[in-house]
């Protein structure tokens, strides 16, 4: 395999931009038109997914180590799609038809080759991957809607009964699909500890337009189904650690810090916990009853409402970083920020600036553009 | 500029980037000259337009190739068709895919209308809420102006405890005015906030009724279809 080579000729069909994927899927569905059923009807989103994905293949195709790591992490991620080692062929041949047709005379058998070669690599770790993962969960859990609550304008809380039970970490987030938006996959942090009963909370907040959010949140959702993937997401309690911990949550920031606050409650000797919990208005604290109820029931815990945009609030008002550097040194605590990005960071960046070490301060970025 | 048959060939054309690279001389003092931002948005049009071509260019050049190999194989006694299994799935590559973003369009179309009406009602409903909100302290300020001065008149009529009857019966009607009056007050309060619940609601349920009844989606596909979609782009959960 001619690594110089490929870079090349892959240099040159990206030029052709947008009409590179549209014509390889085009070319996929008309081979084999089962596949379209598992994708979303706009296919913007994907073609980009699919360009992104190339790119980075390519350009790591000497750092196999790299390269291998992302592999795996795709097969694995694929199997939530119905992706099956038999589907890998066709997706090859569309893929090389369509090198070939943007390459016009520049397409040698020598290139073919390399091609060829190149994505039988792929899929084999990507299909390995999936085959490893196979032995330990299935591809994707079926959940029912058992309940919704409208907790504010655009927050609604919704618990999700599993088949088969899923097993997660406290702060870790599943990719959600509504079966009224079918192939759009988005992810929410699921907002409790482990239960008994093995129910699932989601905080989901309406974002305006946003394909899957509207439609987890329309009236009629009670009783419909989901479907969700495997737990991801690096953000979970470090129970090794003897120091307090401080929680900062913006709006549905809140979710995952949820589930590590009842697993906090669990701890034989919890440590003392500040949560502070923003929104711009007070209408946005959704979940603040519930909250305070904790905090009567565990002397251990201080809970903070903070509103950024209304100066009458009665309570602490101003963005989320400002209230919580004013309310104390917090150089010993563990730090968990979840919420929008802007104040993910800027709390983040705040709190070290103040001597917070960087290895205590633990982050969920909720990216949001798009729900 | 001539016409050649070989209008394909690598002879020196304009390009799309030399396009953005040309720059116009100065203008002379007191006198007027083309202002440079519409030049410029100008150019950027011509930029977009010339690279549309040069694409559409670069696919009409291969299917002039297709069709002069096609006619050197009749030529040369090869049993060629002009259109034969390969071209019809090159055509049909192109329908789907034209197809595929008018489909895109529309449902970014859709989308945004969503948004904005999403936004609209958003907008609608801070207002609502601020003028009640505003509303409400008027009432109570215009409550707690009279209370005080009822206060004030009751206090500078007689500093001194009430000394007899007829005076305890005075202070007594005072008393049982305020009452009435923070009573009404509140009555008050409360009827009007219920009509704004009551109008957010309607507004609520009214935007529900308005939905178009959802279609039943299945999410039960058949088990050997393939979804080869890349990864979702995760919020990364950055460290």
């Amino acid at each position: 395999m001619d690594v110089a080579r490929l870079k090349e000729s892959f240099a040159r069909i990206a030029m052709h931009g947008d009409e590179v994927p549209l014509h390889f899927y085009a070319d996929l569905f008309l081979k084999h038109p089962e596949t379209r059923n598992m994708f979303p009807v706009s296919m913007e989103a994907q073609r980009g997914h699919l360009v992104n994905a190339l790119v980075q293949i390519v350009a790591n195709v000497d750092r196999l180590d790299e390269l291998t790591a992302f592999l795996r992490d795709l097969g694995r991620d694929h199997r939530k799609f119905g992706a099956l080692a038999g589907h890998y062929g066709a997706v090859g041949a569309s893929l090389l038809a369509t090198f070939q047709h943007f390459s016009g005379d520049a397409w040698t058998p020598e290139l073919a080759a390399d091609w060829t070669s190149a994505y039988e690599l792929v899929a084999s770790v990507m299909i390995d991957a999936a085959r490893e993962d196979e032995k330990r969960s299935p591809a994707y859990w079926t959940g029912t809607i058992v309940s919704v609550e409208r907790k504010a304008f655009d927050v609604t809380v919704l618990t999700v009964q599993t088949e088969p039970r899923l097993e997660y970490l406290p702060g870790q987030s599943v990719a959600v699909q509504s079966a009224h938006r079918p192939g759009l996959w988005r992810y929410y942090s699921i907002a409790n500890a482990p239960r008994l009963d093995g129910l699932l909370d989601f905080h989901v907040k309406l974002i305006d337009g946003g394909a899957v959010s509207m439609a987890l949140t329309a009236g009629s959702a009670l009783g419909e189904r989901v479907r969700l993937g495997p737990p991801v997401g690096a953000l979970r309690l470090d129970t090794s650690s003897r120091r307090d911990v401080l929680l900062v949550a913006g709006s549905t920031g809140l979710a995952p810090l949820k589930a590590i606050l009842e697993q906090i409650a669990c701890l034989h000797l919890p440590p003392q916990v500040h949560l502070f919990f923003g929104a711009r208005e007070a209408d946005g604290l959704y979940d603040l009853p519930a909250l305070d109820k904790m905090a009567a029931q565990h002397p251990w815990l201080t809970v903070i409402p903070a509103v950024s945009a209304d100066r009458f609030y009665g309570g602490e008002t101003g963005t989320l970083a400002d209230v919580v550097m004013r309310s104390g040194a917090w150089t010993g605590h563990d730090v968990y920020i979840a919420g929008p990005s802007e104040m993910v960071h800027e709390t983040a960046a705040r709190l070290a600036g103040a001597g917070t070490p960087p290895d205590q301060i633990h982050l969920e970025d909720f990216g949001w553009r798009d729900r | 500029m001539t016409t050649s048959d070989a209008w394909y060939d690598q002879e020196e054309r304009m390009t799309p980037d030399s396009l953005l690279a040309v720059t116009f001389p100065l203008t002379r003092w007191g006198r007027n000259g083309y202002e440079e931002e519409p030049v410029r948005a100008f150019l950027n049009d011509v930029h977009g337009e010339l690279v549309r071509l040069v694409n559409e260019r670069a696919s009409l050049w291969q299917e002039v190739q297709r069709l002069r190999r096609r006619i050197l194989g009749r030529e040369n006694g090869h049993d060629a068709v002009l259109f034969g299994k390969d071209d019809a799935h090159a055509h049909a590559v192109q329908m789907l895919s034209n197809a595929q973003l008018t489909a895109d369009r529309y449902v970014a179309d859709a989308q945004a209308y969503s948004g904005r009406v999403t936004e609209e009602a958003r907008n609608r409903r801070d207002e609502i809420l601020a003028q009640a909100q505003q509303h409400a302290e008027m009432l109570l300020e215009e409550a707690r102006t009279q209370a005080r001065q009822a206060a004030v008149e009751a206090m500078s009529r007689d500093a001194l405890p009430p000394q007899n009857a007829q005076e305890r019966r005075a202070v007594e009607g005072e008393l049982a005015y305020l009452r009435t009056f923070t009573d009404v007050y509140r009555q008050h309060l409360r009827i009007y906030t219920d009509s704004i619940q009551r109008m957010l609601s309607d507004w609520d349920n009214k935007e529900r009724t308005m939905l178009p009844p959802r279609p039943v989606a299945d999410l039960d596909v058949p088990s050997n279809a393939w979804t080869p979609q890349i990864a979702q782009s995760r919020p990364d959960p950055a460290e």
